[in-house]
């Protein structure tokens, strides 16, 4: 048993010993700060680098690699089908301008051919010789 | 410069046999000297692949590109020109002349040739045969402010081109009075 068993006095007299306020040492404060400082980089540091080692991992590379050309070769292989379309759709454009002229020339045609025959006096059978009957 | 505007129409028609042996009759090269004078110009110059490949872009559903599908499946080209001008007289009959001058070869027949004198409208139309079959047809109508030229290579249903004339939005043509001036001429079946 040790003397502050023995003695309640004793006890009470060291409790209030250890708990007597005292002040921080003098730079307390600044020591704690800095040092979460440091925590806080080291976390940081540590985060980075778990990162930048996924990025830099040989799979994930090629598989981000994989991805780009893909992207890559679909945006290409629509670009050109979009390119074509418009194309075809030029070219169609253009073939039906194609035989609108035309056929509107045919028409005029056939529209003048048919002006001269409605202008044509009409020859009466009842006109005509005999012998051109026979 | 006036000389070789005199000589051209001469100098073409001794070129055409051998320009139309080496197309296959395409347009002679005179016709795009009047793209400069024209206000407006349409050319179109289209061969078969082309055509083809045109073809497919053409709707099942719209009835008119329907027709047009159906017209262009056997055609091996398609040439047109045509040239608006502002005035009046910006070609010379001689040039009219030498583009119809090439067609007076037995291969081919002038089927439709008019001439109106009071309104300018002289459309002449003419058709390659080749087995009793048509092998091609050639329009050309020279009108007072407009000349156009139309090359068909391939065998064709002109009923049904005619009907596509007066489709796509452009009304077909409605009967005038007959002008007592007008001297025309058609002579279906002449064989030049």
């Amino acid at each position: 048993m040790t003397e502050t068993n023995k003695d309640p006095n004793l006890l009470e007299d060291a409790l209030r010993d250890a708990l007597h306020r005292k002040d921080a040492p003098e730079g307390f404060t600044a020591s704690v700060l800095a040092r979460i400082a440091q925590q806080y980089s080291t976390t940081r540091e540590v985060k980075r680098t778990s990162w930048l080692s996924i990025v830099s991992a040989p799979l994930v590379r090629w598989a981000a690699f994989a991805t780009v050309s893909i992207c890559l070769v679909i945006g290409g292989v629509h670009y050109r089908n979009v390119q074509r379309e418009r194309e075809g759709e030029a070219a169609k454009q253009q073939l039906m301008l194609a035989l609108r002229i035309a056929g509107n020339k045919l028409q005029l045609a056939k529209e003048k051919v048919n002006e001269i025959n409605t202008s044509r006096p009409e020859r009466h059978p009842q006109k005509r010789s005999p012998r051109s009957r026979s | 410069m006036s000389t070789i505007n005199r000589k051209l129409p001469m100098i073409l028609l001794l070129a055409f046999p051998t320009i139309l042996r080496a197309q296959d009759l395409k347009l002679p090269p005179g016709v795009e000297r009047l793209a400069a004078k024209a206000k407006e110009t349409v050319e179109v110059n289209m061969d078969g692949p082309m055509l083809r490949w045109a073809a497919k872009f053409l709707s099942t559903e719209d009835p008119e590109e329907k027709k047009a599908a159906k017209l262009v499946a056997n055609l091996k080209g398609i040439y047109v020109r045509s040239f608006e001008f502002s005035e009046e007289g910006a070609y010379s009959a001689p040039e009219v002349d030498v583009l119809r001058a090439q067609f007076h070869s037995p291969e081919w027949s002038r089927v439709v040739g008019v001439r109106s004198e009071r309104q300018g409208d002289n459309v002449d139309i003419f058709f390659k045969l080749e087995n009793e079959k048509m092998a091609g047809i050639v329009i050309i109508s020279a009108e007072a402010k407009e000349l156009t030229f139309v090359n068909i290579v391939g065998p064709l249903e002109v009923d049904q081109l005619a009907d596509l004339g007066g489709e796509f939005g452009i009304p077909k043509l409605k009967t005038k009075p007959q002008s007592s001036k007008s001297v025309a001429k058609a002579d279906k079946g002449e064989q030049k």
